[in-house]
């Protein structure tokens, strides 16, 4: 069996992406940081539903289709979350997540 | 797994894999760990690549190349612009905390355990009946007809996200 | 026993229909007066009518040993059964038909009473809910309904009495009458508690009167839990039918409309309490000590009244008291017959008479009231009160009654609770009711004296005795211009006069019917051995009454002074009420706002204040407290449900 032909080997490595981008959005201290790590994880569950949609899925059509549907709504995600930075960086002058404490108790 | 012989077809097929995986990941890496903003966008675009690498494999050369088109050449080229419209790059940054860190590491490792071990527990079966039609026409196909609904949503979003960011991006209502 | 039973059905017609009339008129005719009117004349007479016909179709068939009882399960849950239904015996249905009638005659006579007046509607309306649950109450076949009942008697006479509530000294009175019977339907409540407790296989639900009265005529109890019942149960029967030492509230709720007077002290209000015992009578009987208690409670207030009644200048004021007295008077004749071991009846023929002349007088007054804008009956003296035929002649047929002269109904009764206190071994009490009876007669015609005969207007006596108080009786200028307004042949409305002929008419032929009444109650009569020296006492007692009443007041050359007016400090003490309201007053200042109300006060602003405070302070301060953890870092928070989240997950995970 090859190891490209396996299933495990993609749910791994979208497992492994996963866990990256978590790590950037619960680290990194820029909100552009943050919003690239998202995007890996967006990528890690496309990676997981082409992966489903290869080796499982009854009708391998599907699948791609959402993976078409997640890329069009990251797009929209992206284009909404770039404007709300600009908007923030206009705001406090900085894109630091950790100055934005105006609602610190 | 067994590895079979360099130059044999399945070979070769396997080198590049790994390559693929291997710029996926490291990719990933550069756009969590570098602490040039620019630099993360470039890791970010290497890992896409790497990604839709990933689904050629996957049988899937159209979602491939749409990956490449939206992703690296729309996303990114967005957040290049994002990055040169917010922070200028010469300003010194503030020292990382080892703390802050450490709790993303253990965070994120906690979840990559407990997936994992989900992942490896979970027994994966195939559908009974599985069609073989990985053509791009069938794909268009349900888009437009079993899921057509949610492709014109889709095209909502997108004009109300794109309205929304123009609106926020101008500092939002009644600031000129 | 089912629903569809005809009996059963007639009572709850009786019932309901004028708690139709109240809710109709209360939500949506208070506006439209003839239209209220006529929709509680409706709600009123069909039950008048059929209380009549169950009275004549059920007499020859029940018993009461053997009542016809009529329930339907009106809420079922579980163990706990609340029947709701109607017990018919004798006491019932005579009681059922006295207070339909009454409260007919009473609303007719407010159409003229009340014309005019803004709450004409809400009059109504209230006179229909005090009808529903008078009614309700005498036809109660469960504990629990009559005292639900009960109560509602009580609610309705409080928005009787407080009718004028714009009134200061009304809403005062009705305060005053809602707290003090309350005050005894405690006991009340507390003698069915432990009469449950006792009977144990009982709930208070599902009380009968008729289990309470067979328990107590087999000894199912002993002796000290039927006294302790008992008298617990008196102190509810006190609070309503005004004994001594709670009646301060009865003379007070004159200040509701002349009706309500009448309705309240007639056959209803006050006459529930009498009824409660000869309803309960067995319990009653049952204990001595309770009876003796009663006795002489009932004797005080028979006293006290009279006395009081005998310097009254306020006409209601004097029926009022008067009414005290009769009820100690029919309490008497209750626990003399119950220590004799004798019947119920003679109490109970003295309520059913007393019924028709109280409301007798009472309406007699009301029609003077009305005409003159006064309750002084000296001012109502001079203003020439004789010449209002009707009402003179009737007051006179009442007072006559009331005093106990032969041929009307007073007599007989009185004559009957008379021999009952004849055959207990003290004959003090035969005494003190003879004396009783005495300033009875003294009181009653010392106002049907001044009323008849006035003084000619220059005589100086008028100086001491004419004294108009300003605004009357709350009808304001409607009064002012009365005597002008209709003044032809006698001056009174017919709907006003026709209550008092009918009531009249009963008060002279109810005395007669003493035969057959006993019969209908207890069975069988029993031959009468005429005591003829009780009888000659007893009528010497009520001529003397009326003699010193014709020369302190009556003769020409009376002085206009009574008797007692020889004993100035006696007097005084009986002008002040026997200072039993300076005593209620003391006590509730000491007591009440001196004591509880201080405590309780202490504990709301303390307590109840300090706990709701600090539970404001507690939540300010553990939310200052939370407020630490709201960093604000956006991260922070992701990081916690992130562990969180996996955490869950391999928790989950384990079992597999």
């Amino acid at each position: 069996m090859l190891v490209f032909n396996q299933l495990e080997t993609y749910l791994y490595l979208a497992l492994l992406l996963f866990a990256i981008g978590l790590y950037g959005v619960l680290a990194r201290r820029s909100l552009i940081a943050i919003l690239i790590s998202v995007e890996l994880i967006l990528n890690a569950a496309s990676i997981n539903f082409m992966a489903f949609n290869r080796f499982l899925a009854p009708h391998p059509a599907v699948g791609q289709v959402i993976a078409l549907f997640i890329m069009a709504v990251a797009a929209a995600e992206a284009a909404i979350a770039l404007s709300i930075i600009v908007a923030v960086y206009r705001k406090l002058k900085s894109i630091n997540i950790e100055h934005a404490t105006e609602l610190r108790g | 797994m067994n590895f079979p012989g360099f130059l044999s077809p399945q070979g070769i097929a396997t080198i590049a894999f790994f390559v693929v995986v291997a710029v996926t990941l490291v990719g990933a890496l550069i756009a969590v760990a570098a602490r040039n903003i620019f630099h993360n966008v470039l890791g970010l675009a290497m890992s896409l690549i790497g990604v839709a690498g990933l689904f050629l494999y996957l049988n899937s050369p159209f979602v491939a190349l749409m990956e490449i088109l939206i992703y690296v050449g729309a996303i990114c080229i967005a957040i290049c612009f994002a990055i040169m419209l917010s922070e200028p790059l010469y300003l010194p940054r503030p020292p990382r905390k080892f703390t802050k860190i450490l709790g993303a590491m253990a965070g994120s490792g906690l979840v990559f355990i407990f997936l994992l071990l989900l992942t490896k527990k979970t027994k994966w079966v195939p559908a009974a009946e599985r069609s073989t039609d990985w053509s791009v026409t069938t794909i268009g196909h349900y888009l437009l007809t079993n899921y057509s609904l949610i492709f014109e949503v889709v095209s909502l979003l997108l004009l109300v996200a794109m309205l929304g960011a123009i609106v926020i991006a101008r500092g939002g209502r009644g600031s000129s | 026993m089912g629903a569809c039973d005809p009996n059963f059905l007639s009572c709850l017609l009786i019932v309901a229909l004028p708690l139709l009339s109240f809710a109709v008129i209360m939500i949506f005719t208070w506006r439209r007066h003839k239209l209220s009117l006529a929709i509680s004349l409706t709600c009123s007479t069909i039950p008048l009518i059929l209380a009549w016909s169950l009275f004549f179709r059920l007499k020859d068939a029940v018993t009461m040993a053997k009542p016809i009882v009529t329930q339907v399960n009106w809420l079922v849950s579980d163990a706990v059964i609340v029947p709701f239904g109607f017990l018919l015996d004798p006491v019932s249905l005579l009681m059922l038909a006295i207070v339909a009638t009454i409260s007919w005659l009473i609303q007719i006579y407010s159409i003229g009473y009340m014309e005019g007046d803004p709450g004409f509607a809400r009059f109504f309306a209230d006179l229909s809910l005090f009808g529903m649950s008078m009614l309700s109450l005498v036809s109660a076949s469960g504990m629990l309904q009559l005292f639900i009942s009960w109560e509602l008697v009580g609610l309705a006479s409080y928005l009787l009495i407080g009718f004028w509530y714009e009134k200061f000294s009304a809403s005062e009175a009705g305060k005053k009458a809602f707290v003090v019977t309350r005050f005894g339907d405690i006991g009340f409540f507390m003698g069915l508690v432990f009469l449950t407790f006792f009977l144990k296989d009982l709930n208070i639900f599902g009380l009968g009167i008729f289990d309470i009265n067979n328990a107590a005529l087999t000894h199912k109890l002993t002796e000290a839990q039927v006294t302790l019942c008992a008298l617990l149960i008196f102190c509810g029967v006190s609070g309503k039918s005004a004994q001594f030492p709670i009646h301060v509230w009865l003379p007070d709720a004159m200040e509701g409309p002349t009706p309500v007077s009448a309705l309240l002290h007639s056959a209803t209000m006050v006459a529930a309490g009498i009824y409660l015992i000869t309803r309960l009578f067995p319990l009653f009987a049952a204990s001595v000590t309770a009876m003796s208690v009663v006795l002489v409670i009932s004797t005080i207030t028979l006293l006290l009244s009279s006395t009081i009644g005998m310097v009254a200048k306020d006409i209601k004021q004097v029926w009022a008291y008067s009414t005290v007295s009769q009820l100690g008077f029919m309490a008497m004749g209750l626990s003399a017959a119950a220590l004799g071991g004798s019947t119920l009846f003679a109490g109970y023929y003295h309520l059913t008479t007393h019924a028709a002349f109280k409301a007798l007088l009472f309406l007699c007054a009301g029609v003077f009231i009305h005409h003159f804008g006064t309750n002084d009956f000296f001012v109502m003296s001079k203003d020439g009160g004789r010449k209002l035929a009707i009402p003179m002649i009737t007051v006179t047929i009442g007072a006559l009654a009331l005093s106990g002269i032969f041929p009307f109904s007073g007599f007989f009764s009185k004559e009957a609770i008379l021999a009952q206190l004849w055959h207990l071994p003290n004959k003090m009490w035969v005494g003190l009711a003879l004396f009783g009876a005495f300033l009875t007669a003294y009181y009653t015609f010392r106002v049907i004296f001044v009323l008849l005969f006035p003084r000619k207007d220059d005589d100086p006596v008028w100086q001491e005795y004419y004294v108009r108080e300003p605004g009357g009786h709350g009808h304001g200028a409607h009064d002012d211009d009365a005597p002008g307004g209709h003044d032809e042949h006698h001056g009174v409305p017919w709907v006003m006069s026709f209550p008092l002929i009918v009531l009249a008419g009963f008060t002279l032929v109810l005395g007669f019917l003493q035969t057959p009444l006993e019969k209908f109650l207890l069975g069988e009569s029993h031959p009468h051995d005429m005591n003829y020296m009780l009888l000659f006492s007893a009528v010497g007692c009520a001529l003397g009454g009326i003699g010193v009443a014709w020369l302190d007041w009556g003769s020409p050359k009376a002085k206009w002074q009574g008797f007692i007016k020889k004993f100035p400090a006696l007097e005084n003490f009986f002008i002040q009420k026997w200072y039993m309201d300076h005593f209620w007053r003391w006590f509730l200042n000491t007591f009440i706002y001196g004591t509880f109300s201080r405590i309780f006060t202490y504990n709301d602003r303390r307590v109840v204040d300090g706990g709701v405070d600090a539970v404001a302070f507690s939540t300010i301060g553990s939310g200052r407290l939370l407020s630490f953890i709201q960093t604000a870092f956006v991260q922070l928070n992701m990081l916690f449900m992130v562990l969180v989240l996996a955490g869950v997950g391999l928790y989950l995970l384990m079992g597999r």
